[in-house]
């Protein structure tokens, strides 16, 4: 492929120097990459063709301001699918470093680096799927110390980092930005739905179950205008950006308050945006569960489930499925069992 | 000036706190030209009913050590609590409950039948258990009734500092009791002898923070690299979710963190925190893989929980539970009435 006549070829030279960008003009436009994009299915807007194509032909006004190229979320599902073995997270990251240096802003907000708290521990850097966080010497009060940066031209906003790090150090600073841990907190209904009574407690109604929900599970407006008449008293469905942002002590708490019941669901082996951000989620959970078995609380009351990238309807029965878990809960033991 | 009157208590512990304090040394002579004992039971013979007849507020400070498990532990704390006017809870135990709390796994009774019947030294062929009454032919003994969930201080009487740590680190014992006399005390709630920050930031090992690990291993199964960090070698150490004030003690001498001087500021719950830094480290590309790799850790209720469960989320859902269990069974029943 050739850059378009007109084509801005400075811009096309500067993508090509970017670490990753090398392989922008291999591209034959086959559109495999389109066929296998996660964020494809669910922004039938994004297709990293199309990027690559505009990218290619120097239509530089156009890649550089259009939101597209900032939702790769670099999961790399096209990569070995790529008859052309193209990188395509690569180049749209060399695509994006480009964006940044003209002065175009990535869609934020990112994860803040508190130094006061920081330990440089090393969590978040293990955390993040993306290599997006690494640990730099800084002097602070005339004290070497080692301290969490994070890099917005790799960070995709996953939240993992944020659930992750022990020291609350790492955190979407702006107030109730999404994901951030308040606003969170406001959506589980903290201080409204979270606090009245659970129904293990005595409570009326049903099973209580907070869905804590990868955003990529239900996306799409129509997914949520389908739950509208799910959510209820006894349901609060939460939208997270990855199943591994959920934060174990927010779960605890939730319990603690007004929840019977947490379903964390995420998406599919194989298929999480962010690469093993939903196995962080399931092993938070399996970890969970194990804890409340361990101190002779039911481990019914946390629940992990997939769905899905086409599963649209799944979320309904999971609940259904919980709640029958739940209820069981409250049976009156058999006969035996109390002698 | 005048010397101010220091009381020391212990409740339920197992001592340790009382030989941090003497392991104070010759400062302890520096202590006795500043403050006068009016009680310590550990060290010197005081009654009960000499702190009873104290007015209130007439203690300056009372270190407060141990958690509360008896009917005994809660008087003495709400007695000591009115006769200071500072009180101090001295170590892991008063603060969160520390090891006694995880006898709340299984609860007081299974616990006193481990203690008195079933551990490998203990010879009681009739498995009587110590009651809080027994009648004897030489006349009734008593004994103070169990509380069905052990207790961190706070949780029974308001704390105005605290001093972390399983002992307490006898340097930062002593850097707390110069604030103290000092008067230069912080906002009240504050801890007094830590350093900011978590034990991660007194580790000088090195951190590559890329490693995955695909196999939790505990510390008599390897010999550790010295410089390397110790999660990233497998071992199951809470320096990240452990605030500083030790010193890393143990890390340098080649052993895991267990995180007795409790959570980092601003951190509830130092098990949760530990178990997101835990699974951030794992490896696993799939769900049988991150089962596989969780699945090395042994007793991750007892590991990640060690010194703070009398004060976790966990214990609160315990005590909800068994506030409202007879609830959780009837339900089913209610459509009969």
């Amino acid at each position: 492929m050739t850059t378009g006549i007109g084509g801005d070829r400075d811009f096309v030279a500067e993508v090509l120097a970017e670490p990753g960008g090398e392989h922008l003009l291999t591209c034959m436009s086959c559109g495999t990459c389109a066929a296998t994009c996660l964020v494809h299915r669910y922004e039938p807007s994004f297709n990293p063709r199309l990027v690559l194509r505009r990218a290619g032909l120097g239509l530089s006004q156009m890649v550089l301001s259009s939101s597209e190229i900032w939702q790769c979320s670099a999961c790399d599902l096209c990569y070995p699918r790529c008859p052309q073995r193209i990188h395509i997270s690569g180049v749209m990251r060399a695509i994006r470093t480009v964006a940044i240096r003209q002065g175009y802003a990535p869609p934020g907000p990112f994860p803040e680096v508190d130094e006061a708290k920081c330990s440089g521990c090393a969590v978040c850097t293990r955390a993040c799927p993306y290599g997006a966080i690494e640990r730099a010497a800084r002097e602070i009060d005339g004290q070497e110390r080692s301290i969490a940066q994070v890099d917005p031209t790799l960070c995709q906003r996953c939240g993992l980092c944020v659930a992750a790090c022990p020291s609350r150090a790492i955190s979407i600073a702006m107030s109730l930005a999404p994901f951030s841990d308040g606003e969170l907190l406001l959506r589980m209904g903290a201080g409204g739905w979270l606090d009245r009574p659970g129904w293990l407690a005595g409570g009326q109604g049903e099973a209580r179950i907070l869905a804590l929900v990868c955003q990529w599970s239900i996306h799409a407006d129509s997914d949520w205008a389908a739950l509208d008449g799910l959510q209820s008293d006894d349901l609060r469905i939460v939208s997270l950006p990855c199943s591994g942002r959920v934060d174990p002590a927010m779960i605890l708490l939730a319990l603690s308050r007004g929840a019977d019941g947490v379903l964390v669901v995420g998406c599919a082996e194989g298929e999480c945006h962010y690469l093993r951000g939903t196995y962080q989620g399931r092993g938070k959970i399996l970890l969970l569960a194990q804890l409340m078995q361990q101190m002779g609380l039911p481990a019914e009351r946390v629940a992990f489930a997939e769905s899905a990238a086409l599963d649209r309807a799944v979320l309904p029965r999971l609940v259904r499925e919980l709640r029958t878990r739940l209820e069981a809960l409250a049976q009156p033991l058999p006969t035996t069992a109390k002698l | 000036m005048d010397k101010i009157k220091l009381a020391v208590y212990w409740a339920s512990s197992c001592g340790g706190c009382d030989i941090a304090l003497v392991e104070l040394g010759e400062q302890l002579l520096e202590l006795a030209e500043v403050a006068d004992l009016v009680f310590w039971p550990a060290a010197m013979d005081f009654k009960y009913h000499d702190v009873e007849q104290m007015p209130d507020g007439y203690i300056d400070v009372t270190l407060f050590n141990g958690a509360i498990r008896t009917e005994h532990d809660a008087h003495l704390a709400a007695l000591l609590r009115a006769k200071s006017k500072c009180l101090v809870a001295l170590g892991s135990c008063a603060m969160e409950g520390c090891i006694p709390a995880l006898a709340n796994i299984q609860g007081p009774e299974r616990a006193l039948r481990r203690a008195a019947v079933e551990t490998p030294t203990t010879d009681n062929p009739t498995g009587v258990l110590p009651a809080p009454c027994s009648a004897l032919p030489e006349g009734v003994l008593t004994l103070p009734q169990l509380g069905a969930q052990l207790l961190p201080l706070g949780d029974v009487v308001p704390v105005d500092y605290t001093i972390p740590g399983c002992p307490p680190n006898h340097d930062q014992v002593w850097r707390a009791l110069q604030t103290v006399l000092s008067g230069m005390l912080p906002s009240r709630g504050a801890f007094l002898g830590v350093d900011p920050r978590t034990v991660c930031d007194q580790c000088s090992r090195v951190r590559e923070g890329k490693v995955h690990v695909d196999r939790f291993v505990r510390p008599h199964e390897i010999i550790p690299d010295p410089d390397r960090c110790l999660l990233e070698q497998g071992l199951i150490c809470a320096g990240p979710a452990t605030h500083a004030g030790c010193g890393a003690l143990c890390v340098k001498a080649n052993m895991p963190c267990r995180g007795c001087y409790g959570p980092p500021d601003d951190v509830d719950d130092q098990g949760a925190a530990l178990l997101g830094a835990i699974v951030a480290a794992m490896d696993g590309q799939s769900d049988a893989e991150t089962r596989r790799v969780l699945g090395t850790i042994v007793d991750p209720l007892g590991t990640f929980y060690r010194f703070s469960l009398g004060a976790s989320l966990l214990q609160r859902l315990q005590a909800l539970q068994m506030g409202t269990s007879p609830c959780l069974h009837a339900k089913g029943e209610e459509a009969h009435v």
